[in-house]
């Protein structure tokens, strides 16, 4: 039996090996970077919007001793490396985020730099902003970032050609909406709404907005707050019936989760007339500007999510992304040039910048551009929105811790193809973490 | 010996050819569209407006500096590999101690380890070591989860060597490192050129390792640029599958030249 | 650890011929340069990942021993249950769907013919694509309102594939043997070729058919070969992962979270790398006991003996 025991042996010493080096790998946060003297990494979400990003680096390091280099991060697995690599010698000096609860958690570790002094040394990094926006980023009353890039609230975008052709209107109310829908099937339009629900997080807009409009931001809020009984309550069970009425109705078609709205499924249904409307972050505008211009040109609508009658929550709310932001390590060598850094992002090079890629800022100084947008009408309509909003929801999926967010994603999605009941769905969401 | 033609056979492979095509045809038409020509026609129409433009955006997007990475990934993986597990092959099958035996069985654990699995681990151990944002340190667990399956493949091959042949090599009083390299390397031809496709395909299209363990422009990997064509909530499909091609085009002709020696070469994998 | 100990006693018996013991054998040495390789970039992460899953760690504090805590939420967990069967089911079916197509596929390439060479390389462009551009592919293709199932609609119905478990299920199969097959293929190719000649001379001489000759002659040669690309199958099958990612995100609902997913769910996204962790190691220890199955069945481990103890 001697044979035997290499195994055990062998675990053991490997055990032992490996502990040893998750033990040191663990405690050397503080030891230096080592040879990047005078230099700041700004880490990034890689995608096609990182043009902007490149531009305002160079524009700093024309001037700052200290160079900031711009570290691209392939998008859809940069939170998955950003938190592997966030408490290590690794980390950048300032990187990209969501705001909420997706830098929550970096908070509570003590890693992120309050950015209370710079904003006591220049009061431009808060006041040049738009509240309602750089408040998402705002956690245990202090702020942790900067805006970086567009606002993207959810906006109901139309077809308006399939609406002339069924003699409708845009609906400003819900129960108008449930009529279009109606005429619109009559009329042989199979799915009124494009929703791409393979992705699942167009899905929950939908979620967003109705209990908005039905119980105001109040519920959300103490839902994440840990009140699980807010789920419960009776507004949310409005909510939940109406959605389910429109599901019901056949509103979506039959085939929505296997349509996507991330391979332009969804999209190309609204452009090409076999839906007439899709709730969508205002992105949606500038993708149909590059994929489907003529639609762009002379078909495509938007109008604010439908009211609710006897709902509790404001009209003029919005939900969506408010934008992403900036955040600064604590370890960082060189906050000084962070700051100067930071505050290239209300100048009026990083506002036109923005705008000529179609995002929309959200500094104060963005109103006297617009006219320079690609879109002024479209531009000036979303600026007005956000701005006028009494409250932007922060999605979800980003509010909520990000452990949350597979199991929300999975609820929704079975509330909607009927895996799931009022009270089924109730329960899952009872059962998400919340902090 | 004249044999008639296999009708079945063929008729099974014209299906195949169908279904291997079609999503090949998808991506060609796609990348030679632009845009809104391929969202008005969809992935199955014939494309009306020709245009080279999604490649030339390709090569002004930083291709070249991914490209030159991902080779060099591709030939060191390729070269640790066909460097180790030879002698391990032979020593598993040759070998009469039982530490190798117990080896064997390490290697087919290590066959179930999914990468992503062990990426934090890993990127510690690649960060302790200095490699962090260094090819090398792609280099180095590329490699490693490429040896499990390559020592299955090849001492499937090194098994079929009889063992007249060795006796017949120990006749003439052949030392060990002889046998290895005038009687197991020379048979083992076809298992040599396979576990080299397998590795280079694997460090060729790798892209979780690149993803954690390195993070500068220099040391970017193709699998790592396709990204400049997605957004946060988009994909530009015919720009993707563009740099998809571009990617793929090295390996297809590799693979085109080489292709009478490695399908030789392939001749008794596992079998006789 | 038993099946080891028992398979390595029936190995031990050495045929002590002293003939057998002149010929120049390897020692550990050959062995010792992978073997440490390996442990240093494969195991020692791996026995992390069996340290943390003892442990309660969002990837950003310090870990935090928590005993088994991981472990008994994870036997509790109706999802991790339903992720095993659905990697096993989907395992199943892709060597099912893969292994007679690349046997048959391998077997016909081996032939001398010109125009087979054409369709072989064709049939090998798939094995070069990364897994993103294969989903990305293949989403565009099956959307039900553009890609194939809106063409044929009497095959697809309303073309809710990705919407039902049935039909995500078939898509991911499906998908994984467009893109494995030709891996497989050339696998039999060059086990086919190898076949002596003679054997099919002689059958013919004895008037047996081609699908007799196919059935007693090319599958039995095949027999090797069989296990190699099934063992490559089994793994390949239980470790996918991209084609879940961007095709089905693991729905609808839970109905396509594969462990290999569900570990990445509950380790990237939802930044609980103990109980990712534990996954992880249920997903390593289940293929290791069907690997090490395969490896005992078929006898792939006792050929060595029994071949030199002749």
């Amino acid at each position: 039996m001697k044979k035997r025991a290499w195994f055990p042996r062998a675990a053991a010493a490997g055990a032992a090996l490996a502990l040893g080096l998750s033990l040191s790998a663990c405690g050397s946060g503080d030891s230096s970077g080592g040879g990047d003297g005078g230099k700041i990494h700004v880490l990034v979400y890689g995608d096609s919007a990182n043009k902007v990003e490149k531009q305002i680096v160079a524009e700093f390091n024309k001037t700052s001793k200290v160079k900031a280099v711009l570290d691209t991060i392939p998008g859809a697995n940069y939170q998955q490396k950003l938190q592997t690599i966030i408490n290590t010698d690794q980390a950048p000096d300032v990187f990209f985020n969501w705001g909420g609860g997706s830098i929550k958690p970096f908070v509570d570790a003590g890693l992120l730099l309050p950015l209370d002094d710079f904003i006591a040394k220049d009061s431009g990094l808060q006041s040049n902003f738009l509240p309602s926006v750089f408040n998402a980023a705002v956690v245990d009353g202090k702020s942790y970032g900067v805006p970086m890039r567009g606002t993207q609230p959810v906006i109901l975008f139309n077809n308006g050609n399939v609406l002339k052709d069924a003699g409708v209107e845009p609906p400003k109310t819900w129960d108008e909406l449930l009529d279009v829908v109606k005429t619109l099937k009559d009329k042989g339009v199979t799915t009124p709404i494009a929703l791409g629900g393979g992705d699942k997080w167009p899905t929950l807009m939908w979620f967003e907005y109705v209990y908005d409009r039905v119980a105001g931001p109040e519920l959300f809020e103490k839902a994440l707050g840990g009140d699980k009984e807010a789920w419960a309550s009776a507004d949310s069970k409005k909510a939940l019936s109406m959605l389910k009425e429109l599901v019901d109705t056949g509103a979506f078609g039959k085939n929505f989760d296997s349509v996507k709205y991330t391979d332009q499924g969804s999209v190309t249904l609204l452009a090409k007339g076999k839906a007439a409307f899709e709730l969508m972050g205002s992105w949606e505008y500038s993708q149909h500007q590059t994929d489907n211009p003529e639609f762009a040109k002379d078909g495509l609508g938007y109008t604010t999510f439908p009211t609710i009658e006897g709902g509790k929550g404001d009209p003029a709310n919005v939900v969506g992304n408010t934008n992403n932001f900036y955040s600064v390590l604590k370890k960082t060598k060189h906050p000084e040039a962070v700051a100067d850094f930071l505050k290239l992002m209300y100048s009026d090079k990083f506002v036109k910048a923005q705008l000529g890629i179609g995002n929309l800022p959200t500094t104060t100084n963005t109103e006297k551009f617009l006219d320079t947008s690609a879109s002024p009408e479209y531009s000036k309509f979303q600026f007005d929105l956000v701005k006028k909003a009494p409250s932007f929801q922060l999605s979800w999926d980003q509010a909520y811790p990000q452990s949350a967010a597979d199991a929300m994603h999975t609820a929704i999605q079975q509330f909607f193809n009927g895996q799931l009941d009022a009270d089924g769905f109730i329960k899952a969401m009872q059962a998400l973490p919340t902090s | 010996m004249k044999r008639r033609p296999n009708y079945l056979a063929g008729l099974g492979s014209l299906v195949w050819l169908g279904l291997v095509a079609l999503p090949l045809y998808v991506m060609l038409s796609a990348t030679l569209q632009s845009r809104s020509d391929y969202t008005a026609n969809g992935p199955l129409g014939i494309p009306d407006n020709l245009t080279l433009d999604n490649y030339t955006n390709v090569f002004s997007s930083g291709f070249g500096q991914y490209f030159l990475n991902t080779l060099i990934v591709t030939v060191a993986v390729v070269a640790i590999v066909l460097l180790l597990v030879p002698p391990l092959a032979y020593a598993i099958v040759r070998s009469r101690g039982r530490v190798t035996t117990g080896v064997f069985r390490l290697f087919l654990l290590g066959l179930a380890i999914p990468a992503q699995a062990v990426i934090v681990p890993m990127f510690y151990v690649i960060s302790q070591a200095g490699l962090y944002d260094n090819l090398i340190g792609v280099i180095l667990p590329t490699a490693a989860f490429s040896l499990p399956m390559c020592a299955l493949i090849l001492t499937g091959v090194m098994r079929d060597i009889t063992s007249d042949l060795y006796e017949a090599m120990a006749m003439d009083g052949a030392p060990t490192w002889r046998v290895f390299f005038q009687l197991v390397l020379p048979l083992s031809k076809g298992g040599l050129s396979t576990i080299t496709v397998f590795s280079a395909l694997q460090a060729w299209n790798g892209f979780l390792f690149p993803l954690v363990l390195t993070q500068s422009e220099s040391t970017k990997v193709i699998t790592l640029g396709l990204y400049n064509f997605q957004t946060q909530y988009g994909i530009n499909i015919p720009g993707l599958l563009a740099a998809v091609v571009v990617s793929m085009l090295p390996i297809l002709l590799v693979y085109l030249f080489a292709r009478r020696t490695l399908v030789q070469g392939l001749m008794g994998v596992g079998g006789k | 650890m038993t099946t080891i100990t028992t398979v390595k006693t029936v190995e031990r018996r050495r045929p002590a011929g002293r003939s057998a013991a002149r010929v120049g054998r390897p020692g550990i040495a050959w062995a010792a340069p992978a073997a440490v390789f390996f442990v240093l970039f494969a195991i020692v992460p791996l026995v992390l990942v069996a340290v943390l899953s003892f442990m309660s760690w969002n990837g950003i504090g310090s870990p935090q021993f928590v005993g088994s805590d991981n472990w008994t939420k994870l036997f509790d967990d109706p999802v991790l249950v339903k992720s095993l069967w659905l990697s096993v089911l989907i395992t199943v079916l892709g060597v099912l769907v893969q292994t007679p197509l690349s046997i048959v596929l391998g077997a016909w390439a081996a032939g001398q013919q010109r125009n087979r060479a054409v369709l072989s390389a064709i049939f090998f462009v798939p094995l070069l694509l990364s897994a993103t551009a294969v989903s990305v592919l293949w989403r565009a293709l099956l959307d039900p309102n553009f890609g194939v199932p809106a063409q044929a609609k009497w095959l697809f119905g309303d073309g809710n594939l990705l919407g039902m478990q049935s039909g995500a299920i078939g898509v991911l199969v499906f998908v994984g043997a467009w893109q494995y097959v030709p891996f497989h293929t050339l696998i039999y190719q060059g086990a086919a070729r190898a076949i002596p000649k003679v054997l099919y001379q002689a059958a013919e001489i004895d008037g047996a058919g081609r699908v007799r000759q196919f059935f007693h002659i090319t599958l039995p040669q095949l027999r090797n070969t069989m296990i190699t690309s099934g063992i490559i199958m089994v793994v390949g099958g239980l470790t996918t992962f991209d084609t879940v990612l961007i095709l089905t995100q693991g729905g609808p609902g839970t109905d396509t979270t594969i462990s290999a997913y569900y570990m990445y769910q509950k380790a990237f996204k939802g930044f609980d790398f103990g109980v990712g962790s534990a996954v992880a190691l249920v997903l390593v220890v289940v293929a290791t006991v069907i690997s090490l199955v395969m490896v005992r069945l078929s006898g792939y481990d006792k050929m060595r003996s029994a071949m030199e103890g002749l």
